[in-house]
């Protein structure tokens, strides 16, 4: 049964992880295109019954910038997979991911 | 001569390891129309041959994890190699016949099924028919998580799981926030959200699974004498490898991809994402933690995971069900098919034995591609509704009956 344990003790940690980076990030990503909108005047449930509102340039920064941590978290990703591959692993130890041979 | 068989089966696996996972990356994205089917296998088939050429890692331990017929360091055992390696290539050979002809049948029947746990159980069954119950690798040596229970059976139940809660969450949360958001807003966005995640899912496809046809070719050279470096993997496998698990994804598992875009739950832009994502995200996490997994497993999962965030959505249990059905008996079913393809061919003997085994797989490979024909999947009619008079894939009894045919091979 010692099998079980060792699944198990994998599972969380990719369930962790999963949550993170599988949830986390498309949570970010729609809270970008909701700040996109609401900076375009655009996200009806904010204003319900006025016509679309003026520019919000503070939205629109916003948005863009929740979209850039989304794709530093895919280039993260990437790295991942590309560095492995060729013998480097990321290391988060320093907080700031670093490539380290493994 | 055999080694020649060998390499051409498993580059056949390999291809229908693409095809049957194309719809792992591809499915959501071509259900919403975020991609046209043609252009989102192409992209796919692409992402998958840089992804085989990006991981560089030996994989020549692949069926160290299911059975015992390599050393630590990827040589095959001594033992088998007294009869100039035959017996050895005749397993693999019938291995790869049970995975590919599972594959082929899965396929058929448009269920998503692991292409992984088709080739191991073919493996464990050619083992079983040629070295016995000791041949294989059940339970791992109490080190770490391995064998047949921690390489297959446990992460079979448990990724699902994970991946369907992670894209569950992400697909509800999502949901919350962009009520009301103006669909040019939601639409756009989302759609490039699907293409993204879907890339990397293709991507972590192919540097997991063409290694897994790169590490059995190169132990059938070895086993023949061909190779003698455990280091290193010859550049031509690698390439040939790449080229075949790119092809087949291009071709594209149209049956595969409808059930997984379709059939399960009806997907829009922003399930998508959450749906891909939550795949990603697990693949990646389990391969850096070594938690070895099945991409259809995590990718089925998260599907039905988005679905069951979405409010209002529908989930199709029967359609679930007959999919881990099919989940549960596929490495049982491999390895049956693995262990006639061994018998046969060890009562034939030699190289004659192996060319049967190759016709016998040959047949059954033809057979189910007319039967394909009618009641064809293609990019054309991939998207079709679901509950209609359209060409439907599963478990009609006109295709459950082709399954005693084949067995039959």
């Amino acid at each position: 049964m010692h099998n079980l344990g060792f699944a198990l003790d994998g599972a969380w940690q990719v369930l962790i992880a999963g949550l993170a980076l599988g949830a986390g990030l498309p949570i970010l990503f729609a809270l970008g295109i909701r700040s996109l909108a609401w900076g375009a005047g655009a996200a009806t449930v904010t204003t319900p019954t006025s016509a679309p509102a003026g520019r919000r340039p503070l939205g629109t920064a916003l948005g863009y910038a929740l979209f850039a941590v989304v794709i530093i978290g895919v280039l993260l990703g990437l790295t991942f997979i590309v560095s492995s591959g060729f013998g480097y692993k990321l290391d988060f130890s320093h907080i700031y991911p670093t490539l380290v041979a493994k | 001569m055999i080694l020649a068989l060998v390499v051409i089966t498993a580059l056949a696996f390999d291809f229908t390891n693409g095809f049957h996972d194309t719809a792992n990356a591809m499915a959501t994205s071509i259900a919403t129309k975020a991609l046209r089917p043609k252009t989102a296998v192409a992209l796919s088939g692409a992402l998958n041959l840089v992804g085989a050429f990006l991981s560089v890692e030996v994989a020549l331990t692949v069926t160290n994890a299911v059975v015992k017929i390599q050393d630590k360091s990827g040589a095959p055992k001594a033992e088998l190699l007294a009869d100039g390696g035959s017996t050895l290539l005749l397993i693999i050979l019938a291995g790869l016949v049970g995975g590919i002809v599972w594959n082929l049948l899965t396929w058929l029947l448009g269920l998503p099924s692991s292409s992984s746990h088709a080739l191991f159980g073919g493996l464990v069954g050619a083992t079983l028919a040629g070295l016995g119950i000791a041949g294989v690798n059940w339970n791992g040596d109490g080190s770490k998580l391995d064998g047949v229970v921690g390489k297959v059976l446990l992460p079979a139940v448990i990724s699902p799981v994970i991946a369907g809660a992670v894209a569950a969450l992400g697909t509800w949360v999502i949901f919350k926030i962009t009520t009301g958001v103006a669909a040019r807003f939601t639409e756009q966005g989302f759609r490039w959200g699907q293409i993204g995640s879907a890339s990397l899912v293709s991507l972590a496809h192919g540097t997991n699974d063409a290694q897994k046809t790169m590490g059995v070719i190169t132990l059938a050279l070895i086993a023949s004498g061909h190779w003698s470096d455990l280091e290193n993997i010859p550049l031509w496998v690698k390439v040939s490898a790449a080229f075949a698990i790119a092809a087949g994804t291009y071709l594209g598992g149209w049956r595969i991809i409808r059930t997984l875009g379709k059939g399960i739950t009806d997907i829009n832009p922003p399930q998508g994402t959450a749906a891909q994502s939550g795949a990603a995200a697990v693949i990646l996490a389990s391969s850096h933690l070594g938690f070895a997994l099945s991409t259809t497993h995590v990718a089925t999962g998260s599907v039905i995971g988005s679905g069951l965030g979405r409010p209002g959505a529908k989930v199709r249990w029967a359609v679930a069900g007959r999919m881990a059905l099919a989940w549960l008996i596929t490495l049982p079913s491999a390895a049956l098919i693995g262990a006639l393809m061994f018998w046969v061919g060890d009562a034939v003997g030699g190289t004659a034995g192996a060319l049967v085994v190759f016709t016998l797989l040959c047949i059954a490979s033809v057979a189910m591609y007319l039967r394909s024909r009618t009641g064809k999947v293609d990019h054309e009619n991939v998207n079709d509704d679901w509950d209609g008079d359209s060409p439907s894939t599963t478990g009609t009894p006109a295709t459950t009956s082709s399954v005693p045919a084949v067995a039959a091979n």
